[in-house]
């Protein structure tokens, strides 16, 4: 199940990448920017400011099977009742305006690929590839593994974007396919990792420390969202420098700084953003943060 | 002996004891007993959490009354899990929400429930609707402080919310009389304006803004400055959350609609527009949370009662998958998909429209 692919990704890995994001994420995070890419399954969007009316079509109110599509009064636009909906996708296929839509769609190893290589001329120069993102990509362990080890076999590099809150067969089977694995470690402290991203960390830190052992030549980039309040303290950083400090193959640590362009996709599918009142890191902080990391990996092959 | 769930599954509102001691009551005489299922139906599908395993509280017209005014603590006030996408960490702790509605009724059967009486706002309907579907045996009782669910001419709560804020009005009034100022008291009400306009005419506001009536802020300054001209002290406008300007068009989807806490929006707006209007300095005010708490009033206590019982009433006839709706002068039963999906707005011909018109209250048309 795909979400999207998006080409001419710069923060994907190494050069100009066309990132596959996948759809299913096994996290919870409430800062999360992709709400969409959450769900396993196809899901249904609805953008309110596209609906034409109920005076001029109405036509998703008919084609749905579980009544799920309303309107308020003699008021103009529909209205989707989320408790009702099961993602069936009737409505998107009424609807002339495309204000519903669905996300995720289900594509092939070819189907994909065929999207990607239409950017292949950018790979070679730049030292570029594909990049598999999410929600999880290894959620879709078969898959990832498939669309990586063809992608090779036609000569283009791979990277993963992973948070590796999976089981351990999973990253087993899709690692060697790999050239660059950027993996998420968003707190180090079990507590607050439960409190903040729905559940502890153990699994993560396992798999993260039997990958950096079993891969010795893979390309591991460490990366922290930073977010203000919840991990923008030396604390956490100098944490995961310790954790990731004895691995040669660790090559690097990002700090991604928090922001919230997610926040419009939570009104299209019905949900709530817990963060409102969250703002992305004030900018000095982030250097001294950033610093400190560069410190670290100052002698370190890049 | 037939056993019957109760469940609370609404927003909090104040007095739900009434309905609780209305359904015990009505189920002892008929010979049932009543088992109260705590927090939504995290009493069934999450039993660990509860002290001794026990998730449902047996309720009896003894403990209800020795329980006054605690049963809402102990019963929790708010469904906390869609049974239909329960959050669950599964192995190698991974999070998914899976559709435990099927294991619910299994919980229901074995718990010897043969009907659940839920206690609804709008959202639960939908669930209790789709929980008939497959099968449950369920009245729902409705509750909003809104007043907005359909079928009902009154939901229970409302009367005591509509008393809490009639009396801020006042009090915003002397506020604002006192400063010379314009106060702007936004109430609640995202798609019905009821609380805004019966509260607004119970007080003689100088303008009333809802939700069905598109405003223009330019007509309400005309009309607040043309009153202040003829000597008339021009103090208070109440809007409902959900009121909005003409100029928006067809319905905005809101900007920063899907944030937890947009309280305060509209009230901010018509405040800013009416001071650069009028001149006159304006202020917001927002009660917010605080209508939802508090003392029941009599009408309140005497229509959860009645509901209680009636819901009782409606399994004893054989009544299934139905609301218990207030149409004067009955309490009758109907179908829950006839108060599914469908809001209970201010009609263009309302009496209180009109009457508000008639006292000379801007609408902001």
């Amino acid at each position: 199940m795909v979400l999207n692919i998006q080409p001419y990704s710069l923060h994907d890995g190494p050069g100009i990448r066309t990132t596959v994001f996948l759809k299913g994420c096994t996290l919870r995070c409430k800062w999360c920017c992709n709400p969409e890419s959450i769900h396993p399954g196809q899901e249904l969007a609805y953008n309110a400011a596209r609906c034409i009316g109920i005076r001029e079509c109405g036509a998703c109110i008919a084609a749905c099977p579980e009544s799920a599509v309303f309107t308020i009064g003699a008021r103009e636009r529909v209205r989707v009742n989320w408790d009702l909906c099961t993602d069936c996708g009737n409505c998107v296929e009424a609807c002339p305006s495309r204000a519903l839509t669905l996300f995720g769609k289900p594509m092939t190893v070819d189907e994909v690929l065929e999207e990607v290589e239409k950017d292949g001329a950018f790979y070679g120069g730049s030292g570029g590839g594909i990049s598999l993102s999410g929600g999880e990509c290894l959620m879709q362990p078969d898959f990832s593994a498939a669309l990586l080890a063809e992608a090779r076999r036609r000569g283009i590099n791979t990277s993963i974007e992973t948070a590796a809150n999976v089981p351990w067969s999973a990253v087993l089977k899709v690692l060697p396919h790999v050239d660059t694995v950027l993996h998420d470690i968003k707190l180090m402290d079990p507590l607050r990792h439960r409190k903040w991203v729905g559940v502890d960390n153990e699994v993560i830190l396992k798999n993260l420390l039997k990958a950096y052992e079993a891969f010795p030549d893979k390309r591991f980039v460490a990366r922290s969202p930073i977010i203000p309040g919840v991990n923008d303290t030396e604390e956490h950083v100098e944490a995961v420098l310790s954790f990731v400090k004895p691995y040669r193959n660790v090559v690097a640590f990002e700090l991604l700084p928090y922001h919230r362009l997610g926040e419009g996709k939570y009104g299209y599918l019905g949900k709530v953003y817990a963060l409102k009142d969250f703002t992305p890191p004030d900018p000095e902080r982030l250097r001294k943060l950033r610093d400190l990391v560069a410190e670290a990996f100052k002698n370190r092959e890049p | 002996m037939k056993r019957i769930g109760v469940t609370v599954g609404g927003r909090y509102v104040a007095g739900l004891q009434s309905v609780f001691t209305g359904v015990v009551r009505a189920a002892d005489e008929a010979g049932w007993r009543v088992a109260a299922i705590r927090d939504g139906f995290d009493g069934l599908l999450f039993e660990d959490r509860y002290p001794d395993r026990s998730g449902v509280v047996d309720l009896t017209p003894r403990n209800i009354e020795a329980l006054s005014g605690f049963s809402e603590g102990i019963l929790g006030t708010a469904r906390q899990t869609d049974p239909f996408r329960v959050r669950t960490v599964v192995a190698d702790r991974r999070i998914e929400e899976q559709d435990r509605s099927d294991e619910l009724l299994e919980r229901l059967r074995a718990g010897g429930m043969d009907a659940v009486i839920s206690i609804a706002g709008p959202d639960e309907l939908a669930l209790s609707w789709k929980l008939a579907r497959k099968g449950l045996v369920t009245v729902c009782v409705p509750v909003a402080v809104e007043n907005d669910v359909a079928a009902t001419h009154l939901s229970f709560g409302f009367n005591s919310a509509l008393t809490y804020v009639i009396d801020t009005l006042r009090r915003a009034r002397k506020a604002a009389r006192s400063l010379g100022r314009i106060a702007v008291v936004e109430v609640p009400g995202a798609h019905a304006g009821w609380l805004a306009l019966q509260a607004g005419i119970a007080v003689s506001a100088d303008a009333i803004l809802i939700p069905e009536i598109p405003y223009d802020p330019g007509k309400i300054a005309v009309r607040l400055s043309g009153k202040e001209s003829s000597g008339w002290p021009v103090s208070l406008v109440v809007a409902s959350e959900g009121a909005r300007p003409v100029d928006a068009g067809l319905e905005q989807a809101h900007a920063g609609a899907h944030v937890i806490d947009r309280a305060g929006l509209t009230a901010k707006t018509v405040t800013l527009e009416l001071q650069r209007l009028t001149g006159h300095e304006a202020f917001p005010i927002v009660p917010g949370a605080l209508i939802r708490g508090g003392t029941p009033t009599a009408v309140d206590c005497q229509l959860g009662t009645g509901f209680g019982a009636a819901a009782v009433r409606a399994l004893k006839t054989g009544e299934q998958g139905v609301m218990v709706a207030f149409q004067p002068p009955d309490l009758k039963y109907v179908p829950l998909a006839e108060a599914v999906n469908r809001v209970r707005t201010v009609p263009e011909d309302s009496e209180f429209i009109q009457v508000a018109r008639t006292m000379g209250i801007s609408l902001g048309d």
